[in-house]
């Protein structure tokens, strides 16, 4: 059993009347992995989750969460923790009372304390959601989401909105879950964040997966770049360089070692002053602008 | 089931709006008539009181909190919150909708119960019973019915009236009038056949099987607006 993924999603198709969110999608999920789905606005990402999570039903093609139906609630949900998009909280409520609500719907069973913590809003407790802020709801939300730590928890955009403290306690509380094996799926904005966090991206695009992997396995289908500015009087520089319109130079390439100490190299032969020069790998902002001008 | 009803009864008492509608308007019309009874009494019957409270209660409190209620928890993506957890969607409705039923029932029993008080008991109260019961039912079907026709809850103040006004008028219009002429339209009628069972069981005189036949049409209101709900409850707001 310990070889099935937590997320097995096989062929899935969702349409909506006759346009097709998603088409033909699948990937895995594996236990204790932390698995970003990203795309572009539109992509299906939205979608393909809602379906993962059990919200809605696949147009066709198969999703299984721990080897079951997700639609099937009073099986798979006591495992799982959904932090939603948008909070869907009642105004009435009270931090406290709502964390104790959604809590005991999981059918989990933890400390409120403990979980109000976590997320800084202890203070808030008696506070009505009403009354909090867009950053404060985002808290409430992610807490509802690990009530009782769940074995799968899903982060749809967890840090839109947040300060930066709380984005780091947010992320350290997910470490933590992670320490106790949890697997988590993220949706993000924040692409940094994804390249440092995901164990693997999933990139979706027009409904499609377009390209999936490891951090590195994504940026090294894209050439490294060398940028750099020269003087006015300086020889034409090395290795093709390009002139931008802004009057600096670009290297696009697959040996950043090798053409960066050619590079240096030449300039210390011709005495010329490199400036504000740059250079560094792919970043998934590089991937990410590719697949979108295709 | 009964978090979601305990969270949904603190809700009712810190919103004051659902307060008065659901609960003071229908008691303030019900007192109105049972302190001017021997009037009413007079233009129909001590039955026709009976019928007309029970409507004030549900037809203002019951049906219009319910279809108010579900529209609002749908717009704020309340709805969609629960579904993200392991309760199953009967367990939702049943947990939402709970409190409110409760609350109606009680404020009906206990409005009854002063109309026996200051006017004498109904001929056939276990008849009695079975009436306010079906038509609880249907109030609550017709409800759900409507929340699935209802965008938010500013707009359940336009899709309620309809049906919130028409049971209070049809049961008016019966009780004042009877079912000797038009008896197929009457009894047809949301609320129809209902009103009718009410009048039969406080005011007596018919026996219990012919009255038993009016629960039929009542029901058959459950049935189509359990019907129609399924087709029509929306648990996310349109995009």
């Amino acid at each position: 059993m310990s070889t099935t993924p937590v997320i097995d999603v096989d062929r899935l198709t969702l349409t909506y009347g006759d346009f097709p969110a998603v088409k033909d999608l699948s990937f895995q999920v594996e236990r204790g992995e932390l698995y970003a789905l990203l795309g572009t606005n539109g992509a299906g990402k939205t979608s393909t989750l809602e379906t993962v999570e059990g919200h809605r039903a696949p147009t066709s093609g198969a999703v299984r969460v721990f080897g079951k139906d997700p639609r099937d609630r009073a099986t798979v949900r006591p495992r799982m923790g959904i932090m939603l998009q948008e909070s869907g909280f009642s105004p009435d409520l009270t931090v406290r009372e709502t964390v104790q609500l959604i809590g005991r719907l999981t059918e989990r069973t933890d400390d409120t304390g403990r979980v109000l913590g976590l997320v800084d809003l202890t203070r808030k407790a008696t506070t009505k959601v009403g009354q909090l802020s867009g950053g404060e709801k985002r808290r409430l939300d992610f807490a509802t989401a690990v009530y009782g730590t769940p074995e799968l928890v899903f982060l749809d955009e967890p840090t839109t909105g947040l300060d930066i403290q709380s984005r780091d306690a947010l992320w350290a509380a997910v470490d933590r879950l992670r320490e106790d094996g949890t697997t988590v799926v993220l949706t993000t904005h924040y692409l940094e964040e994804a390249q440092q966090r995901a164990d693997r991206i999933g990139l979706m695009h027009r409904g499609a997966l377009h390209r999936e992997g490891t951090v590195a396995e994504l940026t090294r289908t894209l050439p490294a770049t060398i940028h750099f500015g020269l003087p006015s009087h300086a020889p034409v520089p090395p290795l093709h360089a390009k002139r931008g319109t802004d009057g600096r130079f670009l290297v696009e390439t697959f040996g950043l070692q090798k053409d960066l100490h050619t590079l240096l190299g030449w300039a210390q032969d011709n005495a010329v002053e490199l400036r504000d020069l740059e250079a560094g790998p792919t970043r998934l902002d590089d991937v990410f602008r590719a697949i979108s001008a295709e | 089931m009964l978090p979601i009803a305990r969270g949904e009864l603190i809700q009712i008492f810190r919103n004051r709006l659902v307060l008065v509608t659901a609960l003071i308007l229908p008691a303030a019309l019900s007192a109105f008539f049972i302190y001017r009874h021997d009037v009413f009494a007079a233009v129909g019957s001590l039955g026709y009181i009976a019928s007309l409270v029970l409507f004030f209660v549900v037809g203002i409190g019951l049906y219009t909190t319910t279809v108010t209620t579900l529209a609002a928890r749908r717009q704020n993506l309340f709805l969609k919150r629960l579904r993200s957890t392991a309760a199953r969607d009967v367990g939702i409705l049943t947990g939402l909708l709970l409190p409110i039923t409760v609350i109606s029932v009680v404020q009906i029993a206990v409005i009854l119960s002063v109309l026996a008080v200051v006017t004498g008991t109904p001929a056939n109260p276990l008849l009695l019973v079975v009436a306010v019961l079906a038509t609880v039912a249907m109030m609550l079907a017709l409800g759900l019915a409507t929340a699935g026709l209802t965008n938010s809850p500013e707009h359940a103040q336009v899709t309620t009236l309809p049906l919130s006004l028409g049971v209070i008028a049809v049961a008016g219009w019966v009780g004042i009038t009877g079912t000797d002429q038009l008896t197929l339209l009457k009894r047809l009628l949301p609320g129809g056949s209902a009103t009718e069972l009410v009048l039969d069981a406080w005011n007596g005189g018919v026996s219990v099987t012919d009255s038993l036949v009016l629960l039929a049409p009542t029901l058959a209101w459950v049935l189509v607006a359990v019907t129609l709900a399924t087709r029509l409850f929306r648990w996310e707001p349109r995009r």
